[in-house]
């Protein structure tokens, strides 16, 4: 036997040593094996959302509002447009020399030097505002400025060129982007169109990368764009009038509707005071922004008498012609119903005396009329309450595209043991109901046109973002509100009593014919009665050719007339007359064809 | 044996009589082996990785070629809503009204005082 070389135990012991460190090595490598397959396949999902997290990025791509656009002749011109405007912030905590950057601000922006210094030292905020509604030239300016601490930021606004020009009725955007009163309100879903989204991988600085296949894009669908009814000459005129006869009557307010007779579509729609919409967050009233003509429906007054009439007419219980004896006085329900003094007492009067006089006799008797002749009854609530309801459609919202339509109110006939009588004779002039200017306006077109209830309405079109226009059109509401001789009838009875009421200039009724009544409505007191210190006043009448072509109703919230005078003669006829009269003068008016 | 010798029996296997074995070429193809072949093919994989890198590169160029001209075209959009502000802003009722041919009309009598 031989023994071991050395060389034979050095080459067994190196064997060793490798088959050692390739133990080694396959245990390391298992190691890793083992740790990958945990970190890549068991937690792949949690890890490739942590991933995500950080490289996919989810942007929501704002739709552009719609715009809104109204007649001006034959010219269609914007009334809303969008805008892109900045807002200068500051973050104090890294503003260096608060003055110097203050003046250079000023030099740009505008405005007050301390101001902006002031805001760019206040103590424990990051985000200090200087101005907003900065343009893109003025926003460029700055950022070159690159001032520390100084940033502007982009933000969509709603821009009204012609200022506050139908402000209630155009409503605004609130911050949260959603459209608050009027227009903006009403057709918040149409004009808001849907955003688009980008759903993508990005570098660092949030660009997406296009190699990524999973990207995802919609773009977004531009709101619609809305052509309103109304005509920009007449509704800035409008407003001019209602402004200064509330001014001079020192009212607290007023509401003007212009509507087409014929159509139902609304031509002006103005309130006092109004508001710039584009700084509707300075409004510290908000009732400024209610579109009155709509929202706030009064007791009417005497103008509820055409209504009256128009239904005992359309009933055949009174003729135009008729004569009937008025005692000056009624007692209903233990109480009694009376006239202004002016009115003369006792005597024989007409359906044109009932209207011109604004007898509230005359209107109680026409009521008794609807019931056969005697007192108050139940079949003459119900024809009435039937015609106001049901024709004439009071009581219900119109269904005009504005916020906050209110449907006014209309008793209901039933006998509900508290003097529904007495509360009837009222409704036959304007006192125990509620109504708005629209309403009224609406109502007693559809007695002119001969019969046709059209829905008074505020868009004429609408373009979609791919250029469909849809023509909104008349959509008739109701058709036989009376018969068309009734409306016949009624023109000259109200036109009898603009003759004969004080209107100066008069009217030329050999071209034109004008026709109105004056309301002078008392207002309810919250715990029950009439104020006796205030009125309201109010107009209804319409301006026409061979036919009445365009309605006016004009509602004025508490003027102070003189001693004696009466709320509707003396503040809601003469913004009634100043329309009318505006509206032949401007060849708006088809004057009568012989 | 020498060289020569071996040389000549290895080709001489192969010949035969009245036969140039000057044109003699093996009938037996040439194969690469294990090693060539995952050469080969690493080499492979890296020009298409290299391919492939140069390809996501460049398509991720144009998308920021994309975004500036969308940023370009949301630039050209406001600018166009800026002026259409303006446009609508110098045409308003109240500018109109307040400018120098509008102060110089003269109101018409009323319709009531017209005769014909």
């Amino acid at each position: 036997m031989f023994p071991s070389s050395p060389v034979k135990n050095d080459f067994v012991l190196a064997l060793k040593r490798v088959r050692l460190w390739y133990a080694l090595l396959v245990v390391i490598f298992s190691i890793f094996l083992v740790r990958l397959f945990y970190l890549q396949v068991i937690r792949h999902d949690y890890y490739r959302q942590s991933a995500l997290s950080d490289q996919l990025k989810q942007y929501q791509i704002p739709a552009s509002r719609g715009i809104i656009d109204a007649h001006d002749g034959s010219n269609v011109v914007p009334l809303v447009l969008n805008q892109k405007l900045y807002t200068l912030y500051a973050d104090p905590t890294y503003v260096k020399n608060a003055s110097t950057v203050a003046a250079k601000v000023a030099s740009i922006i505008g405005g007050d030097a301390n101001k902006y210094q002031a805001e760019l030292t206040v103590k424990d905020t990051r985000y200090s505002i200087l101005a907003k509604k900065l343009t893109e030239a003025q926003n460029k300016q700055i950022v070159a400025l690159k001032y520390p601490g100084l940033g502007t930021q982009e933000q969509d606004y709603r821009t009204y060129p012609q200022g506050s020009l139908a402000a209630q009725l155009l409503g605004f955007v609130n911050n949260d982007g959603l459209g608050t009163y009027g227009v903006e309100q009403a057709l918040n879903r149409q004009l808001k169109g849907k955003p688009g989204e980008l759903k993508a991988i990005t570098d660092v600085n949030g660009v997406p990368l296009a190699a990524s296949g999973n990207n995802i894009m919609t773009s977004p669908t531009q709101g619609d764009q809305v052509t309103l009814t109304i005509d920009l000459g007449i509704q800035k005129q409008v407003e001019s009038i209602l402004a200064a006869q509330v001014k001079s009557s020192k009212a607290d307010g007023g509401s003007v509707v212009v509507m087409d007779t014929n159509s139902g579509a609304v031509k002006a729609m103005a309130n006092y005071p109004t508001y710039d919409p584009s700084n509707y967050a300075d409004v510290s009233n908000s009732s400024v922004f209610n579109n009155a003509t709509v929202t706030t429906p009064i007791e009417v007054g005497s103008i509820m008498k055409t209504l009256t009439t128009a239904a005992a007419l359309d009933q055949g219980v009174i003729q135009p012609n008729t004569t009937y004896n008025d005692p000056s006085h009624w007692t209903v329900d233990g109480f009694n119903i009376t006239n202004i003094e002016q009115d003369g007492g006792p005597g024989v009067r007409s359906i044109a005396d009932l209207l011109n006089l604004s007898l509230n006799t005359g209107a109680t008797w026409e009521l008794m009329q609807m019931g056969g002749g005697g007192p108050i009854n139940q079949k003459g609530r119900d024809a009435w309450y039937n015609y106001m309801a049901k024709h004439f459609r009071l009581g219900q919202p119109t269904g005009i595209e504005q916020g906050y339509e209110s449907p006014g109110i209309v008793p209901k006939p039933d006998d509900n043991g508290a003097g529904i009588d007495l509360t009837y004779a009222n409704t036959a002039f304007g006192q125990a109901m509620t109504a708005t200017p629209i309403q009224m306006a609406s109502a007693i077109s559809a007695v002119l046109n001969g019969g046709t209830y059209y829905q008074p309405h505020l868009v004429d079109q609408t373009t979609t973002a791919d250029g469909k226009v849809t023509t909104t059109g008349t959509k008739i509401l109701a058709k036989d509100v009376v018969a068309p001789k009734v409306g016949q009838a009624m023109v000259p009875l109200m036109q009898y009593v603009v003759q004969n009421h004080f209107i100066v200039p008069p009217f030329d009724q050999t071209h034109y014919i004008v026709g109105g009544k004056t309301g002078t409505a008392q207002i309810a007191k919250p715990g029950g009665g009439y104020r006796d210190d205030v009125y309201n006043g109010t107009y209804l009448g319409f301006v026409g050719g061979d036919k009445p072509q365009y309605t006016i109703a004009v509602f004025m919230d508490k003027p102070q007339v003189v001693a004696g005078a009466y709320a509707g003669t003396a503040a809601a006829q003469p913004v009634f007359a100043g329309i009318a009269h505006m509206l032949i003068n401007n060849a708006y008016v088809t004057p009568k064809s012989q | 044996m020498t060289y020569s010798n071996s040389l000549a029996m290895s080709r001489h296997q192969f010949a035969s009589r009245n036969v140039s074995n000057v044109k003699f070429r093996s009938s037996k193809a040439r194969t690469l082996g294990p090693v060539s072949n995952t050469v080969i093919l690493i080499v492979l994989a890296c020009l298409l990785g290299l391919l492939y890198l140069t390809q996501v590169t460049k398509t991720n160029a144009y998308g920021y070629k994309i975004n500036n001209l969308q940023q370009q075209q949301q630039q050209l959009a406001a600018q166009h809503d800026d002026l259409e502000v303006a446009s609508a802003r110098l045409q308003s009722l109240d500018r109109v009204a307040s400018s120098a041919p509008a102060k110089s009309l003269v109101a018409v009598a009323p319709s009531g005082s017209v005769t014909n």
